[in-house]
């Protein structure tokens, strides 16, 4: 986090995203620059012209929520997995964090970064997505890229319905 | 100017410490009551996360009906498998995930191919286009317009990412993880994003264009 002039800098600046330390360097150079200074313009009109999009949205009759009740099954109740299905459960959900892990490599990323789609590896989700694999769709893991690499690695649709062919 | 009064001008966040429960609190106990099948828990984060949902389906699909129809789908996978969700932090990008999903599905139902062409040099930073005034924060009709349009010629994935960043506030990591794109990738396609913006929108700011 050194070279100056990087937008995703200026933007995490705004977003409050930066340590003090980084926020006090990239703000020391963007007052001194004017390149960095049309840009950090530009961030702000942006983010203002979006909160106003947003603010002006129509409201839908779809947004009521009893639209959407009819649809709703009760939620399922957790629940242990089949007997005869714990040894390939087990091993699916191991094969699934390794390809998922080497998938998801990304530099700087946190430890936690990865957290709202960890159930990849979990034995309890993996249980309630083997009941249900015809009818939920990738949702423990939305990229479509990784849920395709991963289904292609088993030879099978198993875990999703890509939206892209398989090789 | 000394760093340290510049800083003011940006108005860091800092993170919090202690004090009052937070939003997100509050919310990691509505998924904890909505996965045990409380319907009033479950309608209450619908009701909190249903208009970002349907305005990113919207401005994927760019047509109203089809974001709502969208939207409730999402909700309904979401509501099958709140289980499988670990992080409850992470509650809106996971949804909006998921509403990614519904989009590229129904974009493979309809048989349209989707542009996966990906430039690898990162742009500089243009030093040359006008920038906005402080009055023009402001978004009128016709800029409302103009802005549509210049997001709606932007490819669907550059369109996506850009949208998770600047309209629902995404940390770039988790762009990544809706995306399934590396970290540089996500910040590369961001920035280009916003300049391919900044370069239909620039005629129309700064004075008429004047820098
Ligand atoms: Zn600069």
């Amino acid at each position: 986090m050194s070279t100056p002039c990087r937008e995703s800098e200026l933007d995490a600046l705004l977003a409050g995203e930066l340590s003090a330390e980084d926020a006090e360097r990239v703000s020391a150079h963007a007052a001194t620059c004017a390149t960095c200074t049309r840009a950090l313009a530009w961030l702000r009109t942006e983010r203002g012209w979006m909160a106003q999009r947003a603010r002006r949205m129509p409201s839908r009759p779809a947004l009521r929520f009893e639209a959407l009740e009819a649809k709703l099954r009760p939620a399922p109740a957790p629940r242990q997995p089949r007997r005869e299905h714990r040894g390939w459960v087990a091993m699916m959900g191991a094969a699934a964090a390794v390809a998922f892990m080497a998938l998801s490599m990304a530099p700087r990323s946190h430890s936690t970064s990865h957290g709202a789609f960890a159930s990849f590896s979990s034995e309890d989700a993996w249980s309630q997505g083997m009941v249900s694999i015809a009818r939920v769709p990738a949702c423990m893991d939305p990229s479509v890229e990784a849920v395709a690499l991963v289904e292609a690695s088993f030879g099978a649709c198993l875990l999703a319905s890509p939206a892209r062919p398989l090789p | 100017m000394s760093p340290r009064r510049v800083s003011h001008l940006f108005a860091v966040r800092l993170p919090l410490v202690g004090g009052a429960p937070s939003a997100g609190d509050a919310e990691r106990r509505l998924l904890t009551r909505a996965r045990k099948g409380d319907p009033v828990a479950f309608r209450t984060l619908f009701e909190q996360h249903s208009p970002a949902v349907w305005r990113f389906l919207r401005d994927l699909f760019r047509d109203d009906a089809a974001a709502d129809e969208a939207t409730q789908e999402t909700f309904v996978r979401a509501h099958g498998k709140l289980g499988a969700l670990r992080d409850d932090a992470r509650l809106a990008s996971w949804l909006l995930g998921i509403a990614r999903h519904i989009y590229l599905e129904s974009r493979r139902t309809r048989g349209t191919h989707l542009d996966i062409a990906s430039e690898e040099n990162e742009p500089l930073l243009e030093a040359s286009l006008p920038s906005p005034t402080p009055e023009e924060l402001l978004l009128n009709r016709e800029m409302e317009g103009l802005l549509a349009e210049a997001l709606g010629e932007l490819r669907e994935e550059r369109r996506s990412a850009l949208l998770l960043r600047i309209d629902h506030g995404l940390a770039y990591e988790d762009i990544a993880q809706v995306m399934g794109w590396s970290l540089p990738k996500v910040k590369n396609e961001i920035h280009r994003a916003r300049l391919q913006l900044r370069e239909r929108l620039a005629g129309h700011v700064g004075n008429g264009g004047h820098s």
